[in-house]
């Protein structure tokens, strides 16, 4: 167990280092022009020079070696180089959205597994019934539904029709009261901060803009969780152990809820990560339609500017975040169920 | 064969295969559907005026005109066309990178096994549709460029599967007896090895069509995909996102700008979905008929 988890640490500076090149690689393609923006920490430094100047200055015509080791060296300090889409350094612009994504992927995260296991046992418990093809067609439908259309029409009906949920983080009044000095900040998710601070009207307003985007979010990966839950369910309720308590006389309610859920909810632990890290990847399109100020929305701007930096400095804290989850995860799962042995 | 007569009686997937037939007939039929006018690009959607405002459905043009006048009907059979090649191409490459790095893997093991799947990892820690936005702002948009990085962050399962597949078949009896007489390796994988363990990894690979279709829409909605004008549903239904909120006091004036692609794109989707998920239940040695 620990050895596995030390081998695995010490894989992570190998895919690190994996995803730097192809990185690197891919950004060498471009001019030297483009290339100097992710090398200057803030914009004067590149006006008035002419191209020769600058790529002279940083040495941009250096061999590609000694270039990835520079920004290497750049990166492990933490300058990713600046951002001319969100005016700031592309570490800055990063720390500034984060919050607002992970706030957003944690709220997703509650409706999506109650729902889908919910779903999923209903449609497991009805194997082969109307109702098991009804939640079914219902959740495949969703799946199926690009995020964008799906997002819109939730704009649509959400904003447009009732006007109950507005676009954007917070209402233009909450925003200033948030950069008020009564108001302290803890995490940068403003639900969390408003509910420390006592405000509740912050509260209110920041639930109010961010259910719509959850609520797609959750729509759209119901029938992944169903998916997986069902089918685990379905093992399970085929044992040995569920036929014993079922032929004991215990009723159906306490078969299904005190002895196959349990056991069926192992495996839903493991799919759980990886769509945690899909939630957290796949927000770029949702928090683009809702105008949600996260990651998503930085990285979709920046790449419709041609913000060549800033994309990348997504994609490596993408890269990170990837990594270190899926040990957490794997690890977890060793523990949660005792018959997994990690070697 | 047993498995396609198990799709045909299992109403959810009958729907899903039916759905498919649909679109496949489109696709062949759409110059006659919607003959492209003499001489151009029949994949450009004709523009039938210069406004912007989109013009709704009429007789003449059943489904209406979207944004910039692109006749819908139109840009729908052709795009059928476009969502098959980009998912087909998408899925053969994905599926032939897979296979090849995933059979060396398992077949040769030890130290090649160890290399290709640490390169397998490396190319799994890239977050998928961030990885695509990538490398989309450095070589610029369009659907070429969309579908390159959508195959190389998208080989990496089929690769895992097909050396799951390998490693369980390789110990064979036939395939030791083929090794003891001195059948080459190349011959001993694309002749005894592979025809026995890569159906269900090109049954699964296909499958992800409907979902390749939607990653490229997104994009194309993101403004990184096709050029203005070419036949594609995510563009067609991009070009509505400016008028999905409709008109002061009439919310959903401009409906069918977002109805019609929409339908178009979900039912796409959809068949594949209903064909996989019955498909994923045969298969499931776990669940019993």
């Amino acid at each position: 167990m620990l050895s596995y988890i030390v081998r695995r640490l010490l894989f992570l500076p190998v895919v690190l280092f994996g995803v730097t090149v192809l990185i690197f690689a891919l950004v060498s393609t471009l001019g030297p022009w483009m290339r100097v923006a992710t090398f200057v920490p803030s914009p004067d430094a590149e006006r008035h020079v002419d191209l020769e100047a600058i790529i002279r200055k940083y040495n941009l015509d250096d061999p590609p070696l000694k270039m990835y080791l520079r920004w290497v060296n750049n990166l492990l300090r933490g300058n990713l180089g600046w951002s001319q889409s969100s005016h700031m350094t592309v570490t800055e612009a990063i720390g500034r959205r984060f919050p607002a994504t992970l706030e957003l992927t944690l709220f997703a995260v509650i409706p999506v597994i109650l729902g889908g296991i919910f779903l999923g046992v209903i449609s497991a418990v009805h194997h082969n019934k109307p109702i098991d093809h009804a939640t079914r067609v219902m959740a495949i439908t969703l799946w199926s539904m690009p995020d964008f259309v799906l997002g819109l029409a939730v704009l649509m009906v959400g904003f447009g029709v009732l006007g109950w949920f507005p676009p954007g983080r917070l209402s233009a009044w909450a925003e200033l009261e948030i950069l008020k000095t009564s108001f302290r900040s803890f995490t940068g998710m403003h639900t969390i901060d408003a509910l420390l601070n006592l405000r509740f009207d912050i509260l209110w307003d920041a639930l109010r803009h961010i259910f719509a985007p959850v609520f797609t979010l959750a729509c759209l990966w119901w029938a992944f969780m169903l998916r997986i839950t069902r089918s685990s369910m379905l093992d399970v309720l085929n044992q040995d152990y569920v036929r014993t308590a079922r032929a004991k006389g215990l009723d159906e309610k306490t078969v299904i809820r005190k002895h196959a859920l349990g056991n069926a909810l192992i495996p839903v632990t493991t799919v759980a990560s990886s769509m945690l890290l899909g939630l957290l990847g796949g927000v770029v399109i949702v928090e683009t339609v809702f105008n949600y100020p996260g990651l998503g929305l930085l990285t979709s701007t920046a790449a419709t500017r041609l913000d060549v930096p800033c994309v990348v400095g997504v994609a490596l804290f993408y890269a990170v975040i990837l990594v270190v989850v899926n040990l957490v995860v794997d690890v977890m799962y060793s523990i949660i169920d005792p018959r997994v042995r990690l070697e | 064969m047993n498995i396609l007569r198990r799709l045909v009686k299992n109403r959810i997937s009958l729907l899903g295969l039916i759905l498919l037939l649909f679109f496949v007939v489109v696709a062949i039929a759409a110059p006659w559907l919607a003959p492209p006018p003499k001489g151009s690009d029949p994949y450009r959607i004709p523009r039938r005026g210069w406004t912007l405002e989109p013009t709704p459905p009429s007789a003449k043009y059943p489904l209406g005109l979207t944004q910039g006048q692109y006749d819908i009907y139109y840009g729908l059979v052709w795009g059928t066309r476009t969502a098959f090649r980009v998912g087909i191409i998408v899925i053969v490459f994905r599926a032939l990178i897979g296979i090849i790095l995933g059979s060396i893997a398992a077949y040769y093991g030890g130290l090649w096994d160890e290399i290709l799947m640490r390169f397998t990892d490396i190319f799994m820690s890239f977050p998928y549709l961030i990885g695509v936005v990538v490398f989309v702002s450095i070589f610029g948009p369009g659907l070429n460029n969309v579908m390159i990085p959508l195959i190389a962050l998208g080989w990496m399962p089929y690769a895992r599967m097909i050396r799951g597949n390998i490693l369980a078949v390789k110990q064979e009896e036939y395939v030791l007896a083929a090794r003891a007489i001195g059948v080459s390796d190349f011959k001993i994988i694309t002749r005894h090895i592979l025809p026995n363990s890569i159906f269900p990894v090109l049954i699964q690979a296909s499958m992800q069509i409907g979902s390749i279709v939607i990653s490229v829409s997104a994009l194309s909605f993101l403004g990184l995909g096709a050029p203005e004008g070419y036949a594609d549903w995510g563009q067609m239904l991009s070009f509505a996102r400016n008028w999905m909120l409709g008109d002061q006091g009439n919310v959903l004036k401009y409906w069918f700008t977002v109805v019609y692609p929409g339908l178009a794109m979900v039912l796409f989707v959809l068949s594949w979905n209903l064909i996989g998920d019955a498909f994923r239940d045969i298969m499931d040695p776990r669940i019993q008929a």
